[in-house]
């Protein structure tokens, strides 16, 4: 009788664990479809708000934690908000960050993502803030560069925040060019395992072409 | 048996997952309106929400039983209301209530303008301070600019609302510099000590401040020393007046930054005509070291170390004998600080710091030797505890060692002083629109054997999304200056009272600050002395006692327009002020050479982007200071004319050797006003001197590389 009912209860739990499992990555399944499919603010707003329901539920895992963040940085550069919001949303973005970044530390994909989020709070109130925040900014995309040199996104927002900043400040679309040249190669060569991200592609090539 | 009840239980379990609850509902504010994007989370499920535009918002879960469902957005208070699901729909209704964000919370701001880099409220930038037109990158001189301040002519320090020099004090990461400016010449400024390039932040507080700072009357000035380099990197300077380098080396939790600058003044003069008849212009020696370690998320080790060698001798004029005085000086200063700071938990952070400075003055008039050395050595413990979402409750204690030496040819005096400080205080937040700073120091003396209690109390009231009311009130109490305390033992505290009124319109792009203030003065020093004392030398006075008295009182205004100028910004001051004092050798009160009535200034910077630089212009107006006249029967009645000044800076940003480079050009004075200080009198009124500025007109070029911060390269 006892095997049997041991037998039972490990049915159970393992079904119950394979089913959150499940619907996890359904969950992480329906996300990046929301991401995939996103072009106006409101739009990251819903898969932002998506993710994040799904971050406060799972705490153990980096992804939800990171695309929360990666989906209220876009609602902020997508939208027309007032710089206060655009400021909160920013740091709202980071916080995730930062918890993804506590999840998985030393990771090359939370530090550019960090690094971009840095950027863009940096040009809400550009005047004040590019004397610390650039080289905050860099310093974290040159970090994520070294823990992983074949990351296109670090050469990516790098070649992003360059395309962006005055000629004057050593930007401009010739400076950009070298990086988003860089990035895109190493687009054709990179390799995506699972949720993990990999976005930026057509960006790149969008920014690439502006640049010529 | 026991078998079929897991099974049973577990198609129950089955079952229960299909009935589906679904909540519908409209999230909007107490005002009716409706808010889109708002995420609705039922707590520990993936179930959820968004509000589309119109606020609405529905959804199904499987859950059942009692929940949480939370709703949350950006700029508003997040909230939650407890559920019941069981298969039957739910429609609810939720109220959102708006968030107080930083720039629109209710902070204590009379008497107060910060400036930095990090806060929204903030009214000057780090960068505005060391490009401010006419400033050369001197934070006092850029201060200058703010309203509640006099333009220092020919005196060294920062004059605010009817005080002399000695009544503002500057602190260093809250530690007290007590010689933030090289040697007074004779009527000649010099320069503040600190670069602006050290600070992320600087707080000016013309009036009302915290009960953490003390032995200041009029003003407190806080610098806040910048935390962690973000990189290694390497800096050149090469100015008409000489050249800096400083490097930075950034480890994994720390940095440490090495620098120096060599200024030589002799080139510039020889080349542009000066007021002053230098024997050898100024040279200026000084190195610092900047340690920074991070060894937590919340806790920051900082130490700065500087020395300074400066050496200068000049020609003065005397009106006494006709001829000149021949002035040598030599200065040599250190200053070393160090502070700790740690948030222990969520509640509770520490500060502690201890500093050391030394200046060492020594020189000629004539024939005659002078020296001058002071130190003090500081010791500082704070110890805060945050109540609730912003209240806290601050105590701490502090100890001085103050000592001075004076010294004439063979004679010399000194005093020590041990003064010990103790300072609470509660920030008290009624509600979101309400805030109270209540407290109180005490302090005692050695040198003065006596104690002394301040109460400081201040309120802000929110009158409007960006408007706010508030007002100051405190006892403020400083030692007699140093000069006074080597010739007596029997001085005691000079003491201010002040009442502040402010109003504050602050938004993104505009700022509009108006202020009223009266400042009573008691207890201030006076003494026996014949004639206008010179603030430069060695002076004997008699009969030094606490008689003296006076008010100050008047209007500050301050407006900036961040946004109506594309790549443009400009900010106006104005400052109105009523004082008369009774102190040193004045025969009866009377307004100060140091005070203006009126002040008025206008800075504008504006990027021009075809030539890729940054102009900065500001004008400077000071109506007629009062200055002693041995021939007028009434005391300090005579004024000279108005004060005039406009300035330019451009910084013209570019590349050299794929290195961010700054090419600095900046004039000031350039139509070139015949300004006039105040008069030198001779003893028997028949011989006056004017004081002019030391040169009609400055100019300073420079270039400024910086090498393997990318900051602006890649």
């Amino acid at each position: 009788m006892k095997p049997l009912k041991l037998c039972i209860a490990l049915l159970i739990i393992t079904f119950s664990v394979k089913a959150q499992s499940d619907k996890y990555i359904t969950a992480m399944q329906k996300g990046m479809a929301l991401i995939d499919s996103a072009s106006t603010p409101e739009q990251f707003t819903t898969a932002a708000n998506f993710f994040e329901r799904v971050a406060a539920a799972e705490p153990k895992q980096w992804l939800p934690q990171y695309y929360a963040g990666f989906c209220n940085l876009h609602v902020a550069i997508l939208g027309k908000q007032s710089n206060d919001t655009k400021d909160a949303l920013y740091d709202k973005a980071m916080s995730y960050a930062e918890k993804a970044d506590a999840l998985k530390p030393a990771n090359s994909e939370i530090l550019v993502l960090e690094g971009y989020i840095t950027f863009m709070k940096m040009s809400v109130f550009s005047q004040q803030r590019a004397m610390t925040m650039i080289p905050k900014a860099n310093a974290l995309l040159d970090k994520a560069s070294a823990i992983d040199p074949e990351n296109p996104r670090a050469y990516l927002v790098k070649g992003q925040d360059t395309f962006y900043t005055p000629e004057a400040f050593g930007g401009g679309k010739a400076n950009a060019k070298g990086l988003l040249a860089t990035a895109a190669d190493k687009y054709k060569n990179q390799k995506v395992a699972g949720f993990e991200p990999a976005w930026g592609a057509h960006r790149c090539q969008v920014l690439l072409q502006q640049c010529n | 048996m026991k078998r079929y009840i897991y099974l049973i239980l577990f198609i129950l379990t089955s079952i229960s997952a299909f009935a589906q609850t679904r909540i519908t509902g409209t999230v909007k504010t107490s005002t009716g309106k409706t808010i889109p994007g708002v995420n609705i989370t039922l707590v520990n499920t993936y179930d959820g929400a968004s509000t589309d535009t119109t606020g609405k918002f529905s959804f199904s879960t499987t859950e059942t039983g009692s929940h949480l469902l939370h709703y949350a957005t950006v700029g508003f208070k997040p909230d939650s209301v407890t559920v019941n699901l069981d298969g039957k729909p739910l429609t609810l209704t939720l109220t959102i209530k708006e968030a107080i964000s930083e720039l629109n919370a209710v902070t204590i701001t009379a008497g107060t303008i910060e400036t930095g880099d990090a806060k929204k409220g903030s009214v000057l930038s780090s960068i505005d301070i060391a490009t401010t037109a006419g400033a050369v990158a001197d934070i006092v001189a850029a201060l200058q600019t703010l309203p509640g301040t006099s333009q220092a002519f020919s005196e060294n320090g920062l004059f605010v609302r009817g005080g002399s020099a000695a009544e503002t004090r500057t602190y260093f990461d809250g530690m007290l510099v007590k010689n933030p400016f090289g040697s007074q010449l004779p009527d000649l400024s010099s320069r503040s000590r600190f670069s602006p390039f050290l600070f992320k932040g600087t707080t000016f507080s013309s009036g009302g401040y915290s009960a953490q700072y003390g032995q200041a009357l009029s003003s407190a000035l806080l610098l806040e020393s910048k935390d962690l380099a973000e990189k290694t990197s390497t800096e050149f300077s090469i100015l008409t007046v000489g050249f800096g380098a400083a490097h930075t080396e950034r480890f994994e939790n720390s940095s440490l930054t090495i620098g120096g600058v060599y200024y030589n003044l002799h080139p510039d003069y020889s080349v542009f005509k000066q007021n002053v008849n230098w024997d050898k212009a100024p040279i200026e020696k000084t190195g610092n070291i900047q340690y920074k370690w991070k060894p937590s998320k919340t806790s920051i080790l900082k130490v700065f170390s500087q020395y300074s060698n400066n050496d200068v001798s000049l020609f003065a004029d005397n009106p006494d004998t006709a001829a000149t005085i021949h002035v040598i000086d030599h200065n040599k200063s250190s200053y070393t600080n160090v502070t700790y700071q740690d948030y222990l938990n969520a509640d509770w952070r520490i500060q502690a710091g201890a500093s050391y400075s030394n200046t060492r003055e020594s020189g000629k008039l004539d024939s005659n030797a002078f020296r001058k050395n002071d130190n003090l050595l500081q010791g500082r413990f704070t110890l805060t505890r945050y109540v609730g979402q912003r209240s806290l409750i601050r105590a701490g204690a502090e100890a001085y060692k103050n000592g001075a030496l004076e010294g004439w040819n063979n004679q010399s005096r000194s005093f020590n002083d041990n003064l010990q400080a103790a300072f609470t205080e509660a920030e008290i937040f009624f509600c979101d629109d309400v805030v109270a700073r209540i407290g109180g120091r005490t302090e005692h003396s050695s040198y003065l054997a006596d104690w002394n209690l301040a109460p400081r109390t201040s309120l802000a009231v929110k009158t409007g999304t960006h408007s706010q009311v508030s007002m100051a009130y405190g006892i403020f109490y400083q030692n007699p200056d140093d000069t006074y305390l080597l010739q007596s033992h029997q001085l005691g505290y000079e003491r201010a009272t002040h009442y502040l009124l402010n109003y504050q319109y602050l938004t993104n792009g505009l700022t509009f600050r108006a202020e009223v203030f009266y400042k009573k003065y008691a207890d201030l020093t006076k003494y026996d002395y014949d004639g206008f004392p010179k603030t430069y030398a060695v002076n004997n006075f008699s009969n030094l006692f606490n008689g003296g008295d006076g008010y100050a009182k008047g209007i500050d205004i301050f407006w900036r327009d961040k946004q109506s100028i594309p790549g443009g910004d400009y900010y106006i001051s104005y400052s109105y002020l009523d004082t008369k004092r009774d102190f040193r050798n004045y025969p009866i009160q009377a307004t100060p050479p140091f005070a203006a009535k009126h002040t008025l200034n206008v800075v504008y910077k504006q990027y021009i982007p075809a030539i890729k630089s940054e102009l900065s212009t500001a004008y400077a107006f000071s109506s007629g200071r009062t200055y002693y006249n041995p021939n007028n029967p009434d005391f300090l009645s005579d004024k000279t004319k108005a004060y005039n000044n406009l300035s330019m800076n451009l910084s013209y940003l570019t590349r050299l050797f794929k290195q961010f480079a700054v090419v600095y050009a900046s004039v000031n004075n350039i139509p070139g006003f015949n300004n006039i200080y105040g008069y030198n009198y001779s003893p028997d009124g028949s011989n006056r001197q004017p004081v002019y500025p030391a040169a009609k007109r400055n100019y300073l070029f420079g270039l400024l590389v910086t090498i393997g911060d990318n900051t602006f390269n890649h």
